[in-house]
């Protein structure tokens, strides 16, 4: 039995390689200033002696397609993944998609969209034990970052941000559309360090439903991702 | 060791070679509209809505393993909680409102007062993590039932993986909720005209259509919307009701209509548990203080004489289906769970 699957998994993978589909990978690299985000690593706040650290970083990617100028060339089937900063496991996405192909632009979400946040319980990432759900006021946090900054005056300088809603003027999905090169898609840079930067730790240090709060922070979200050079 | 698992491994066999005769199949009783719920994405089968209703009689579902579904949602009293006007959860914690009657849930697009929810797979995620009702997490109850001795055999038997997620769980509580279908009460037969309405619950039917059924609508006797219907705001616990999910002024006070099907049973009424008796319950409606959001249907004074109250509570008793409130089927599966 064990064997025979083997051979129907070996067939296939010829098919596909001699059909030249291959599978393209996109990759996300959290960053903090000009390195790889480190989880629990003091950084210092650029001229001044105040730190930062970042405990979570977790979010959904959902929804990718690649273009070619305006034209659908592929959009990924249950496309959902969870990227968990402490898993670099996470940061690579497999796509199935013909190598050969030319494509110069890459759209997807951060986030989960309203039809699956209305579609009931999801297994695989969009499972609830994940820790990306709801549960008072159901729906997906689409992200979601814990950490501690002297300029918190919360208890333990924490500040804990948790991003989602997904119903109308509440709502924090956010699309993404990069241009990319056209025979592999390089590595896509989140530099968090300038997201954090936009919050002023010291008022703000909380937000844990959905809320206007919530909506002007996601929509600061799509001016960080970025394709490394 | 050995051997207890296999006498239990044995035991949930034969249960499923007797409930597979029986057939939990679910209809859409006669002249109802079509459910909400969509079913071709959890399709109904024995194995599961029995692993369901195991679930939601199993207080492994909170965090020191004291409180199940069935606290707060007791089957004889029409799945709510009963003697309570705030049901009470873990460590005797006291909630803000009251636990809500359950069945015919597969009509329901919303759960709980404000609509909180929009998914019955989702519903049973709330009373886990409330830190006043069960105060555990999805994550850790699927660990629970993982290392427990019979729950990777029920999941095995029901979804043919023994691998226990938050998606199987949560699937198998909704199976067994969308099996408490209460159709069967005098109402619905003389409906099907296989009994008949005294004079006074006909003429109480003829007052409930008059007075209640915009919001009351049959034959779910709710029209599932959110409705301010007057109630003042009690000041200790500052229940602002829908507004506190849309955020939106207009809807203040306003609470989602409650199915008046069972309500012999389901006592006390409204979301806070105010009143303990039908009467009061119909006297609220025949008092009622104009408010900037009170529902548009409560606008005109209701005017009931006191018999005119007493033959529409007639008609409220017909409400009343025993058969769902004594249906073994939705009972305490203690072939499993008493082992």
């Amino acid at each position: 039995m064990k064997t025979m699957k083997k051979l129907i998994y070996l067939l296939l993978l010829f098919i596909l390689k001699w059909n030249g589909l291959n599978a393209q990978s996109i990759c996300f690299n959290p960053m903090f200033g000009a390195s790889k985000l480190v989880l629990n690593k003091q950084y210092y706040i650029a001229n001044s002696t105040d730190s930062i650290q970042i405990e979570t970083l977790k979010f959904y990617i959902s929804n990718v397609e690649f273009y070619n100028n305006e034209q659908l060339l592929y959009k990924e089937k249950n496309s959902f993944h969870l990227i968990d900063a402490a898993d670099s496991s996470t940061f690579n996405l497999p796509i199935n998609f013909l190598s050969n192909t030319f494509f110069n632009q890459i759209k997807f979400n951060i986030g989960i969209d309203s039809i699956t946040n209305y579609g009931g319980a999801m297994g695989g990432d969009l499972d609830p034990t994940k820790g990306m759900y709801w549960t008072w006021q159901n729906g997906y946090i689409n992200f979601k970052i814990e950490g501690k900054s002297n300029l918190s005056i919360a208890k333990n300088k924490e500040f804990v941000f948790h991003l989602g809603g997904y119903q109308n003027s509440f709502s924090t999905l956010q699309t993404i559309q990069l241009p990319v090169q056209y025979l592999s898609v390089s590595p896509i840079n989140i530099a968090i360090d300038k997201w954090i930067n936009e919050i002023d730790l010291n008022k703000q240090n909380h937000i844990m439903s959905p809320s206007k709060e919530a909506v002007l922070l996601a929509n600061k979200l799509s001016t960080i991702f970025s394709v490394s050079k | 060791m050995k051997i207890k698992t296999i006498v239990i491994s044995c035991i949930i066999f034969l249960l499923f070679a007797f409930v597979s005769a029986d057939g939990f199949l679910f209809t859409t009783p006669k002249n109802w509209p079509k459910p909400v719920y969509n079913f071709k994405k959890n399709q109904l089968t024995d194995s599961k809505i029995l692993l369901g209703r195991v679930l939601f009689y199993d207080p492994i579902l909170s965090r020191n393993n004291t409180i199940s579904c069935a606290n707060c949602h007791s089957q004889y009293t029409a799945f709510t909680h009963v003697d309570h006007a705030l049901s009470h959860g873990i460590d005797d914690r006291i909630g803000t409102r009251n636990s809500p009657a359950l069945m015919n849930l597969a009509w329901h697009h919303s759960f709980m007062w404000d609509g909180a929810i929009n998914h019955l797979d989702m519903q049973a995620l709330a009373p886990i993590s409330h830190h006043d009702e069960m105060d555990e997490n999805i994550k850790h109850v699927t660990e629970k039932l993982q290392a427990s001795k019979f729950y990777p055999l029920l999941f095995y038997n029901a979804f043919n993986d023994s691998t226990i997620t938050g998606e199987n769980t949560l699937k198998a509580i909704s199976q067994f909720m969308l099996i408490l279908v209460s159709a069967n009460s005098k109402y619905d037969k003389v409906k099907r005209m296989e009994d008949s309405f005294t004079k006074q619950e006909e003429n109480g039917y003829r007052l409930f259509k008059q007075n209640c059924a915009s919001c009351h609508t049959e034959p779910l006797f709710t029209n599932m919307d959110f409705e301010n219907n007057g109630l003042p705001i009690d000041s200790l616990l500052h229940d602002i009701g829908r507004k506190r999910i849309t955020k939106n002024d207009q809807d203040y006070l306003k609470f989602k209509v409650p199915t008046l099907r069972n309500i012999e049973f389901s006592n006390p009424y409204m979301h806070d548990g105010r009143f303990k008796r039908i009467y009061e319950v119909i006297n609220h409606y025949t008092n009622i203080q104009n408010s900037k959001t009170l529902s548009l249907k409560l606008q005109k004074p209701m005017i009931l004489t006191s018999n005119e109250k007493v033959d529409l509570t007639a008609f409220l008793l017909t409400l009343t289906d025993k058969e769902f409130l004594f249906n073994p089927k939705f009972g305490f599966p203690k072939e499993v769970l008493l082992r």
